[in-house]
């Protein structure tokens, strides 16, 4: 695929991999200026709306292998960017002790490229992946700087090494803690959304094309509402949304009703307080009854919470 | 790029122009950011209004909680010509009307038709003091231009005097009319388009995030409780990876290194490094239960339930008159007036009485020794009304360099800070934060701990 895209071309070749995105949450818009001006890309938004598969949708569309950084508390350098091969580099020094020069212990046989480095040194177009960059502590986030603005790090005994390819880098967030304004100022900026009824009944069509169209009509207007009028500690994500439907299809259902959303309702809620806190603000009569009054376009409403 | 060299500097003009407005309304956004945006527009034109908005909050907005004051921002500036200039007459004429206002201050308060050095807010409280009350104040600074002392009339030297007891009395005047505090200001900007933005914001102001916590209502609290317990459940495990991540820090330890590798015949094979063992964060609450705290005393109990729920071992203590250990004593469905009143009737005292907050300090240093380490970190929520402030100050100082970290979530605005006699002092041995809204604590504790 060329490299040059226009904006129209890319939502259609989004379309066209099965990614579902609509005008107004801005995901192709925003992901393709990200491409276009060569930034990387930063999505935030709740747990499971789909923001890792924002990278992996890019990765399919470009043809650029896809390199994934999952970040955890106290990841550091050595497992991020790069180790050097310690024991390799003993047993070069046993081997030749009398003529061995410094720079021969420290060149690229004897370094062990990480996720970042392998994105930087790899031939082709990649696509950098570096999930849940919230996990991390601040100090490995300013280590980042040099990686996010120049597309190069430094390796003290080596030098620079510079990109061979710009890879296309998307961060992800959860928000779990506030990120540097160093970080956000080198970054393209993407809020996802829980998806709307409309949007989401196209993801459950698109991923199980066996479902019929009023039950998947019901299943995102039931989860939409226990995302929008429920204070739960965990709203239901895409994918859990996916499983319950494909649970009530495997046990034939057509449509939804009281008796069915209790037996499955572990599906969508997967802690005791949220169960506790559905049946004590609404239950599954009250969940039916307000989700056949949603409104097909209506939009998750979802503020600063 | 084949965009006329004018055009683009008045996209440009335009852009500069959108930034400042951004920033006026507490967005950070910085040069590279515009350059951003102006790539961004190049690429994707100006056709289509909702693509160019769609290109301005990717490129200036970094913040979630951004996002709703950039929509009104983006509305308002670029709102039709008309409704901008109503906005502009609208805003001239309360600017008139405050100026005005002031002006005829500048007129009534005068001593020996001296001007009187009082600040724009006092002014702001005397214009809106009904008749009666301002022919009074008028009535005294008449006599008191007047007067004589010992027989000869006074001079201009006691024009700081008399500024004095008014400012007290302006003050006085200020709290009762305004019991909610809420500042007493110039009408906000003279641009028609920032006034609008600050509007829409106001309005949102009644959103639980960013409301005063004196002023939730019972039936929103399930709602604040929840959000509560999450900050301080995130607060539970910063708390743990703090430790974890600075026991993999240190350099090589030669030492012990040598020694594992000395069955490999000394070739270094295996490293061990040195751990800089910090021990794990024990956190002290010290809540103000005092009368002026009364209010804010569901949001306390809440924030300590939820934080002692969240954090193991946390060590709590009230303060009003005297130090109350609190630790241990908390029930499920227990009000944190019951507790209290418990704890209470212990030590004999009174619920919501004055506030001492050098006694309660000296108490814990003495009694409670062992609660004051270097892993300590001493949380105080209090309005820093108290007695004997200065002798609390010096205590607070003492404590500062026995634990680790003190901090103050002050439920008094920052803008009052100065006013209140005290805070000044407190201020060079603990971070105070201005804390009475859920927003506030949001903040703080994603950044701070």
């Amino acid at each position: 695929m060329s490299d040059r895209m226009t904006l129209d071309q890319f939502e259609q070749a989004l379309e066209a991999i099965g990614y579902i995105s609509e005008r107004d949450d801005r995901i192709a818009l925003t992901t393709f200026l990200a491409t276009e001006l060569g930034k990387p890309l930063l999505v935030s938004g709740p747990a499971g709306v789909g923001k890792t598969e924002i990278a992996k949708a890019l990765s399919q569309i470009f043809g650029a292998p896809l390199i994934r950084l999952q970040c955890y508390e106290g990841l550091d350098e050595t497992k991020a960017l790069y180790e050097w091969n310690y024991q390799r580099q003993l047993l070069k020094i046993q081997m030749g002790r009398e003529h061995l020069q410094e720079a021969d212990l420290f060149s690229t046989d004897y370094l062990l490229p990480r996720p970042l480095l392998q994105a930087l040194l790899s031939e082709e177009r990649t696509v950098l992946l570096i999930d849940e960059i919230d996990k991390t502590d601040s100090e490995f986030e300013a280590f980042l700087f040099e990686l996010l603005g120049e597309f190069q790090v430094t390796i003290p005994e080596m030098g620079t090494i510079k990109a061979k390819e710009r890879p296309i880098v998307v961060l992800t967030s959860n928000g779990e803690r506030e990120l540097s304004d160093g970080l956000k100022r080198r970054c393209i900026f993407l809020h996802v959304e829980p998806p709307s009824v409309n949007k989401e009944v196209r993801i459950l069509r698109a991923k199980i094309p066996d479902l019929p169209e009023r039950l998947a009509l019901e299943v995102a207007r039931a989860v939409n509402v226990l995302r929008d009028r429920l204070a739960l500690n965990k709203i239901p994500s895409v994918s859990e949304t996916m499983d319950w439907a494909k649970a009530l299809l495997v046990m034939g259902k057509t449509g939804l009703d009281p008796a069915w959303v209790d037996a499955t309702l572990t599906l969508l809620l997967k802690s005791q307080d949220d169960v506790e806190l559905f049946y004590r603000e609404m239950g599954a009569e009250r969940l039916l009854f307000e989700s056949s009054k949603v409104e097909l376009g209506e939009k998750h409403v979802h503020g600063s919470k | 790029m084949s965009m006329d060299q004018n055009r683009a500097s008045e996209l440009d003009r335009h852009l500069v122009e959108f930034a400042q407005l951004l920033r006026s309304v507490g967005l950070k956004v910085s040069p590279s950011e515009i350059s951003d945006a102006t790539e961004g527009l190049a690429l994707i034109g100006l056709v289509d209004r909702s693509k160019v908005e769609a290109v301005l909050q990717a490129t200036l907005v970094k913040n979630v909680q951004h996002i709703f004051a950039f929509k009104e921002a983006f509305r308002a500036f670029f709102a039709s010509l008309e409704q901008k200039e109503a906005w502009q007459k609208d805003v001239a004429q309360k600017a008139a009307q405050w100026d005005e206002k002031i002006e005829s201050t500048r007129q009534d308060l005068r001593f020996q038709e001296n001007e009187l050095d009082i600040s724009e807010e006092q002014r702001a409280v005397y214009a809106s003091l009904p008749e009666k009350d301002k022919q009074r104040l008028r009535d005294f600074l008449e006599k008191s231009s007047k007067g004589t002392r010992s027989g000869i009339p006074v001079d201009h030297s006691y024009q700081p005097m008399v500024e004095r007891v008014l400012r007290g009395s302006l003050e006085y005047w200020r709290k009762k009319l305004n019991e909610e505090d809420e500042p007493i200001l110039q009408p906000g900007s003279s641009d028609g388009i920032l006034s609008e933005v600050d509007r829409a914001l106001r309005e949102r102001e009644v959103e639980v995030l960013s409301r005063d916590l004196k002023k939730i209502s019972s039936e929103e609290w399930p709602e604040v409780i929840r959000l509560i317990r999450r900050l301080s459940q995130r607060l539970a495990s910063q708390v743990t990876r703090r430790y974890r991540a600075a026991r993999r820090r240190g350099g090589l330890d030669m030492r012990s290194t040598l020694r594992r590798n000395l069955r490999y015949g000394g070739v270094l094979v295996e490293r061990s490094y040195r751990s800089r063992r910090k021990g794990r964060l024990k956190i002290v609450l010290l809540c103000d239960i005092s009368g002026s705290m009364l209010k804010y005393s569901e949001f306390i109990w809440q924030f300590i339930y939820g934080l002692s729920s969240a954090v193991s071992g946390i060590k709590t203590f009230a303060f009003g008159e005297s130090l109350i250990p609190l630790t241990g004593k908390f029930q499920r469905g227990q009000t944190f007036e019951a507790m209290v009143k418990d704890a209470l009737m212990v030590s004999g005292k009174e619920w919501g009485g004055g506030t001492n907050l050098a006694k309660a300090l000296e108490t814990m240093q003495k009694k409670f020794p062992s609660v004051l380490s270097k892993q300590t970190l001493l949380l105080i929520v209090s309005d820093a009304q108290t007695l004997e402030g200065e002798k609390a100050a010096a205590l607070l100082a003492g404590i500062r360099r026995q634990v680790r970290q003190v901090l103050w979530l002050n439920t008094l605005p920052e803008r009052r800070w100065l006013e209140t006699p005290h805070v000044k002092a407190f201020l060079p041995s603990c971070d105070m934060y201005e804390c009475y809204t859920l927003g506030h604590l949001t903040q703080i504790l994603s950044k701070q701990i």
